[in-house]
């Protein structure tokens, strides 16, 4: 629950930490029916009495580097997965400290003196063969006793399917996994490789590689060294602003250049160079290749925690990036698709929404409704997307037909139009009015009474210069689109 | 096969074509076929709201689309993705970007011209002309494929490598309170240099699905076509 580890989050309050959907919640809250990925909604609607706070990583990062580095003290090479998640390879350090048990103690022991007195903080330390059966390891482990697993099979076999969601993705084909009466790990490896690749494709492969404790890059290549990049700076960068300059340009690098190579990176090691100190390093790594995005956040969350912690000190005179595991997968495309337009589209929509705001930049799905207005559900680009409020493939009777109004107000416009013995003569559009030319309709919109709704007729009303669509309720008419 | 020709350079027509009888010379033919952009061009819709040129901007979006994200850009907060996905747009693809801010309108434009390769963006009233031109210029420079549509007097000149004026629209279907709109006729007028400078008119059918045809012969305006072999004569 490391998202209420915030500081900004009240210490004696209820809070509810989300972005779109719960990702944190005390204990209060989570015993008034919140569980963590619920929709934020559904979250708030249960838990009216707690303080909501929306989700920064950033600042998780900020406050997740101590714990790294104290991480790093007991065992080098961390490997920091998001804020809250570290993973580290322990062969080593299992012979120094005589055995599993003593390593994962004394880790735990020197976390819980960090983290004990903050909320959110518990601790919870797992060892598996893996970093996915090792991250679940420590999911079932408590803050007084680490889960060291000693049958990573066995172990992985019991896990329910929906452990696979926050590694892989993978909604739909899970949801067809429990249609066809698989719903544990142990089940899905019962099933021939083979068949899952051909039915399900790369992601079946990879739940099947997960589901047999196969969790390591199958075929890792050789990295050359021309594929890092590094940055120099005459003048230590200081501020805030010009480090996230620096990271995104160097990240935007980094995988430009990879994408020349053809390979796309798992793990990266960011390092720089303090004015007056030495130089701090860190390891991110990610299931999937890292993206444009994904890569310069890590950056960005990395760069701003050593700043604000004092890490650099002097500021920052040299910055890199280098891959360390590289592979091929996700760069299979499509025929027609055009995966460097994709990223340099990435890319464009990025700038547009730093200059417009989140709530400019969106992306429309098909939903079920009766007007148009409806039958469409907004997300943000870039987020998750919204669940739909109505079912597209529910039969919709007395929706408004085809074709559609290409322009719909957000809300009903008031419209002036005269009628004529019950039918529609003029409408007013602008400054002059304009003689209906025919019309089709009314057609009942039967309101949700219940809410307050009144039943309104739809017309669509056609002019010399268009066509348009109006609902009149009560005697006064509104726009609702126009056939543009 | 290559995409016939209509003559209009900027307007292609795609899809299978009927038999035709007689020989006839590109601008000429009578195949039916969808509106096509080319990369690096602006195409300017002039006309008013209600016409069908926001459906029609939207349609030239659905061909891009297949290959890469494309995105309208919207100044009103009023273009419905339900009309772009009924002209074959891929919903998946399709961005829709708001900015009625006149100051934030040319750089975000500029900024969607860095990446994505096709975008239908309604011009606010007020922006400036150099503005435009800078645009134009980046949109070549990047082979993005623009279709804009100015919400004020239209573009200035030099800006449009083909404009396309709404002249008229019919309907079908609706007869005082009987039926429903069903299909839409738009006389288009097309000048500029995607047309060599000369002015054709044509007709473009549209059945509220991505069927969006260009059915009527292009026609030559015969006038201007006499006045430029004149001037060539006279070279």
């Amino acid at each position: 629950m490391w998202s209420l580890i915030r500081s900004d989050a009240p210490s004696d309050e209820p809070v509810l930490v989300v972005d779109e959907r719960v990702t944190g919640a005390t204990e209060d809250v989570l015993t008034a029916g919140v569980t963590l990925g619920m929709p934020r909604r559904d979250a708030e609607a249960l838990a009216p009495f707690a303080t909501v706070l929306v989700r920064d990583l950033a600042e998780e990062a900020r406050c997740f580097e101590p714990i790294v580095e104290m991480v790093e003290n007991l065992v080098p090479r961390v490997e920091v997965m998001s804020p809250g998640l570290l993973f580290v390879p322990v062969v080593g350090a299992i012979r120094f400290y005589g055995g599993e048990r003593p390593l994962a103690a004394e880790v735990a022991k020197n976390l819980g003196g960090l983290t004990a007195d903050r909320r959110g903080g518990e601790a919870l330390v797992g060892i598996a063969d893996g970093p996915f059966a090792a991250r679940w390891a420590a999911a079932t482990a408590t803050s007084d006793e680490p889960h060291v697993v000693t049958d990573t099979i066995g172990f992985l076999s019991q896990l329910d399917l929906s452990t696979l969601r926050a590694t892989m993705g993978g909604e739909e084909m899970i949801d067809t996994f429990r249609w066809l009466g698989i719903s544990t790990l142990g089940d899905l490896a019962r099933l021939p490789r083979d068949t899952l690749a051909s039915r399900f494709g790369n992601p079946g492969v990879l739940a099947h590689r997960l589901a047999t404790g196969e969790d390591r890059f199958v075929n890792p290549r050789d990295i050359p060294s021309e594929l890092g990049v590094q940055l120099s700076f005459e003048e230590p960068l200081e501020s805030l602003d010009a480090v996230a300059f620096a990271g995104r340009n160097l990240a935007e690098r980094l995988l430009k250049g990879l994408r020349v190579a053809g390979v796309a990176p798992h793990t990266v090691i960011v390092k720089a160079e303090a004015a007056f100190g030495p130089s701090r390093e860190r390891i991110w790594r990610s299931a999937d290749p890292f993206t444009e995005k994904a890569l310069t956040d890590r950056v960005w969350w990395q760069l701003r925690a050593w700043v604000e912690t004092a890490g650099v000190p002097g500021g920052i005179v040299g910055l890199s990036i280098t891959p360390t595991d590289l592979s091929g997968e996700g760069r299979q495309l499509g025929m027609a698709t055009d995966e460097s337009s994709g990223i340099e589209v990435e890319r464009a929509l990025a700038r547009a929404q730093a200059l417009l705001g989140p709530d400019r930049v969106l992306q429309g799905r098909p939903q079920g409704g009766r007007m148009p207005g409806e039958r469409v559900a907004w997300s943000r680009w870039g987020e998750p997307e919204v669940e739909r409020e109505r079912d597209p493939d529910a039969p919709w009777p007395g929706a408004t037909p085809s074709p559609s109004p290409a322009l719909v107000p957000p809300r009903l416009q008031p419209i002036d139009v005269e009628w004529d013995d019950g039918m529609p003569s003029r409408i007013r559009l602008g400054s002059r009015w304009e003689p209906v030319l025919t019309w089709s309709g009314p057609w009942r919109l039967s309101g949700r009474w219940w809410a307050g709704e009144r039943d309104a007729d739809r017309y669509q009303l056609v002019t010399s210069v268009g066509a348009f669509l109006c609902v009149v309720s009560e005697g006064k008419a509104f726009l609702a689109g126009v056939y543009d | 096969m290559g995409k016939p020709n209509l003559g209009i350079d900027g307007v292609t027509s795609a899809g299978s074509a009927p038999a035709i009888t007689a020989p006839l010379p590109p601008q000429y033919t009578r195949e039916e076929g969808f509106l096509h952009l080319q990369p690096g061009r602006v195409t300017e819709l002039i006309g008013v709201p209600g016409t069908g040129l926001t459906r029609l901007g939207l349609k030239l979006l659905a061909e891009p689309s297949r290959v890469a994200p494309v995105v309208a850009l919207d100044t009103r907060g009023w273009i419905s993705p339900e009309a772009a996905w009924e002209t074959g747009v891929l919903a998946e693809r399709l961005i829709i970007v708001r900015c009625d801010d006149l100051i934030l309108w040319p750089k975000v434009t500029a900024a969607l011209l860095e990446g994505v390769r096709a975008v239908y963006a309604e011009v606010p009233a007020r922006i400036k002309d150099h503005d435009l031109r800078r645009l134009t210029a980046l949109a070549r420079a990047r082979k993005v494929a623009v279709v804009m549509r100015s919400m004020g007097n239209g573009l200035p000149t030099g800006i449009a490598h083909l404009r396309l004026r709404a002249l008229g629209v019919t309907w079908e279907g609706a007869n005082r309170g009987h039926g429903k709109l069903k299909k839409r006729r738009l006389m288009l007028e097309a000048s500029g240099r995607g047309v060599a400078g000369t002015t054709r008119r044509f007709e473009v059918e549209d059945e509220g699905t991505d069927a969006v045809r260009v059915v009527s012969d292009v026609v030559v305006d015969q006038v201007r076509r006499a006045v430029g072999r004149a001037g060539s004569r006279s070279r």
